[in-house]
């Protein structure tokens, strides 16, 4: 096809190219998190994949021994690199079926955060933690965007921007003495579907 | 961030311009295509947004006394373009400021590379640890960023690992292959080859925030000593 004009193609050409330009820059989040999308729903770390809603606690012995092998197919993004300071508990959120029930245990001040991920943009849209909502036990509903029921009473809402959210929660580890203890933790921080 | 990846990015920059040059000054727009300039549009937009993201992460990122960090990761209306370029400079899923800082280093104050073959310290001075509501950390890996087999079993220290004080409240920490002459106390042990460093603030305090608080050099104080 050729144009009657012969800048127009300078003018098409800066159209489609300014339209890629800001395309690719606003999609770059969500194609760098597409692999941990991939490695949390489809690959897992040492149980296999872990399913989508649910959260999984590194396990003990891969956090007591700095060196152990990750099992074959594990995922290697989950880990943070060296990291001797927090368990890590990570999941995969898709609001888009209804809202769920964060629970949080009792941490006894133990430092802990519930990173909630818009998984569109990479930016933390909440916290449950003890900087945040301090250290005691509770309950939260995560709900998508357009979720438009009523929250239990007593019930504090977290309203997620996207049905897309990735979590990370870091727990705390004062030493290897301490770590059953934090990890006995870890696996009481719990995302359930809201059962009406 | 690896070399490799540098010049590939760097080649990426170039034929973009080389194509935009051509484009509007060498090219007899009488004879081309629609399709030739929609191809070319997408594909130029999309390679200028991946070198833009990597030098707006350059530029945006800081370097204080060889610790590297970039401010603003993670928050809720950071800007289009802060959130690209840590997508392909800083990836993954990065903590808030406020919940917690992280800097990176594999130089030191003298932009040298860290290595085992000489012995450095990191002098905290009297009441500059990082003020902190939650706790901070210094670990150490290997240039591959993995953990490295050490006598003490020790793979980092920090406000919890009971690092001894000088006797006007300083602190100074040892990153060397062997046990320092003071003591095992503030001595993280560092690998034969090159290393990296992490240091973390969790909780940070406003001075760390704001930048008043600055992570203290890593300074080469001499070559590896005894036997390997």
């Amino acid at each position: 096809m050729r144009l009657s004009e012969p800048y127009l193609h300078v003018v098409v050409f800066a159209v489609f190219c300014v339209a890629a330009f800001l395309v690719t820059t606003y999609l770059s989040p969500r194609l760098m998190l597409l692999p941990y999308k991939r490695g949390i729903l489809s690959k897992g770390v040492d149980s296999g994949p872990i399913p989508v809603n649910t959260l999984y606690v590194q396990p003990e012995r891969l956090f007591a021994d700095p060196f152990a092998e990750l099992p074959p197919g594990s995922t290697k993004l989950l880990s943070y690199g060296t990291n001797r300071d927090t368990l890590y508990a990570i999941g995969w959120l898709d609001l888009s079926h209804g809202p769920l029930v964060l629970h949080v245990p009792e941490m006894s001040g133990r430092y802990y955060s519930v990173q909630l991920t818009d998984a569109s943009r990479n930016t933390n849209f909440a916290y449950v933690g003890s900087r945040t909502t301090g250290t005691e036990a509770g309950d939260y509903l995560l709900t998508g965007p357009r979720w438009t029921g009523e929250a239990p009473s007593g019930v504090a809402t977290i309203v997620a921007p996207t049905n897309a959210v990735l979590v990370a929660a870091r727990i705390f580890v004062a030493d290897d003495q301490d770590l059953p203890a934090a990890h006995a933790l870890a696996e009481q921080i719990r995302l359930t579907p809201l059962t009406s | 961030m690896g070399k490799t990846y540098t010049y590939f990015i760097a080649a990426v920059g170039v034929v973009c311009a080389y194509f935009l040059v051509r484009l509007v000054f060498f090219t007899d727009l009488s004879t081309r295509t629609v399709q030739s300039d929609v191809v070319q549009g997408i594909l130029i937009g999309a390679g200028l947004a991946l070198v833009t993201a990597q030098v707006y992460g350059r530029l945006r990122g800081t370097r204080t006394n060889g610790w590297l960090t970039m401010r603003g990761c993670g928050l809720p209306g950071n800007g289009m373009f802060l959130r690209a370029a840590q997508a392909w400079v800083f990836t993954g899923p990065i903590a808030s400021p406020q919940e917690a800082m992280y800097w990176w280093a594999n130089s030191d104050g003298d932009a040298r590379r860290l290595s085992g073959e000489h012995r450095y310290v990191m002098h905290f001075p009297p009441g500059g640890l990082p003020p902190n509501d939650g706790f901070w950390s210094l670990t150490m890996g290997d240039a591959r960023n993995r953990y490295v087999p050490n006598v003490l079993q020790r793979y980092h220290v920090g406000d919890r690992s009971g690092l001894v004080p000088n006797d006007d409240g300083s602190v100074d920490v040892y990153l060397q292959t062997t046990a320092p002459d003071g003591g095992e106390a503030n001595w993280l042990p560092a690998p034969e080859g090159g290393f990296i460093l992490w240091f973390r603030v969790y909780v940070p305090g406003p001075a760390v925030l704001d930048g008043t608080f600055a992570v203290p050099p890593v300074v080469r104080t001499g070559e590896r000593t005894g036997e390997r």
